[in-house]
């Protein structure tokens, strides 16, 4: 990752973004961001999306009922918001349920 | 408590647990990185929920909450109500299921067949608000025998007293033991097991990741995580989506001639992931993990033919595990 000043740098994680947060992102379920570290990542999510940073943590820790995984694996068990980032790695935002039904019909 | 292998049982409920567990020569990615599944659909009901209904059952009635004529509610999506059935039958109570409405027809023609009344909940908000009304209702009717497979102890107690002692037993080389995140049950059962046992066992979850439309909270304070959950007993959690599951679930039918659901697909795609780690490490490893239950209950997802993007996308805002 290049240390000039990040505005002009491609993004380059990709971020998939749960239903319940897309109307910070304007709808869009996959959108790109940088960072040398989770929590890196996430504040320049907020950065780009204003205010979505601050669905994802607070005060230093993801949300409760926010759970956080890259390249499927979740970062709770993996050094948390120090976790390091790489161009190329992907990362998926789900909120905490206990599962699902068929044809569900939520938003 | 560990039985014996035996084949002789006074009663179908007696013969829950003590299942095989089977080596995977041609699934397995090395000699010495060996990958073995521990078959639950061969319990009574055919999933590994007959040890946890059996065991929150027999706790409940230790506990006087259950006599006969007593009424068990329980908030589930399928495999607990049918054990919970199948036991309730046998002893003489009577089980209400809160099911999230559209579930899948087997589950439901299952649960009738054992005599199981069905409470549907609404279908947005799917499992979460099956376990909201079932938390209404257990206030509503205090007689009910609310026995909570989230949050109740008994369920994990189950894994730590039969699923752990037996795959040590089975394995005394056991280096990772890998099962699905539901209620956590089996994960804090048997992973403490291996804590007191054998510190060294890593215990990872595979959490079963559906399609967008399960995520479809109102708000995400509605979320939910299991009263049982205690994220210390983990060493590793991954989240497997609906194509790597039906992608491993076929290949467990080809390659083995194991006919399993498609949860189990998600266990096996991070017990495969977990053995290639060990062997660009150089390292050797047993790796069990739990086949939770056969492919009977999921034929008319249509996953096991064709290919497997047609099956995964069959399975778009299924609850499929």
């Amino acid at each position: 990752m290049s240390s000039e000043s990040g505005a002009s740098i491609e993004a380059s994680i990709e971020v998939r973004i749960p239903t319940i947060l897309r109307p910070y992102t304007g709808g869009a379920k996959v959108v790109s961001a940088d960072g040398r570290t989770l929590r890196e990542l996430i504040a320049d999510l907020g950065a780009r999306f204003n205010g979505l940073d601050e669905r994802i943590m607070t005060d230093g820790a993801l949300l409760k009922f926010i759970n956080v995984y890259v390249n499927d694996e979740d970062v709770r068990f993996l050094g948390g918001l120090d976790l390091a980032l790489n161009a190329g790695d992907k990362v998926t935002i789900l909120p905490a349920v206990a599962g699902g039904a068929k044809n569900c019909g939520a938003i | 408590m560990v039985r014996k292998i035996v084949a002789r049982f006074n009663s179908l409920v007696e013969s829950v647990g003590r299942t095989p567990l089977i080596g995977l020569p041609k699934l397995s990615p090395a000699p010495n990185v060996r990958l073995w599944a521990k078959m639950e659909d061969r319990n009574p009901t055919g999933s590994v929920k007959d040890r946890a209904a059996l065991y929150m059952i027999e706790q409940a009635e230790r506990d006087g909450l259950l006599k006969p004529g007593s009424t068990i509610l329980e908030p589930t999506s399928g495999n607990t109500g049918i054990s919970l059935a199948m036991i309730a039958r046998l002893r003489g109570y009577q089980m209400i299921c809160v099911m999230p409405e559209n579930t899948s027809v087997e589950r439901r023609q299952l649960l009738e067949m054992w005599g199981a009344r069905i409470i549907s909940s609404p279908s947005a908000g799917g499992s979460n608000e099956a376990v909201r009304v079932a938390k209404e209702l257990a206030r509503e009717n205090p007689e009910w025998v609310f026995l909570y497979q989230y949050g109740n102890p008994a369920n994990s107690q189950a894994h730590y007293e039969s699923t752990g002692p037996e795959l040590l037993e089975d394995l005394p080389t056991i280096t990772h033991f890998i099962a699905g995140l539901g209620t956590t049950g089996t994960l804090m059962g048997a992973g403490r097991f291996f804590r007191d046992k054998k510190p060294d066992v890593e215990v990872i979850a595979a959490e079963p990741r559906y399609g967008e439309l399960v995520y479809g909270l109102r708000n995400i304070d509605e979320g939910f995580i299991p009263e049982l959950f205690d994220p210390s007993v983990l060493t590793r959690r991954f989240s497997v989506g609906a194509h790597d599951s039906v992608k491993r679930v076929r290949q467990l039918l080809d390659e083995e001639g194991i006919f399993a659901g498609i949860s189990t697909g998600a266990i096996l795609h991070a017990a495969i992931g977990i053995g290639d780690e060990l062997v660009k490490a150089g390292k050797s490893g047993d790796i069990a993990f739990i086949l939770c239950d056969a492919g009977w209950k999921y034929l008319s997802t249509g996953v096991y033919h064709g290919d497997v993007s047609d099956g995964e996308e069959r399975l778009e805002g299924q609850l499929w595990a």
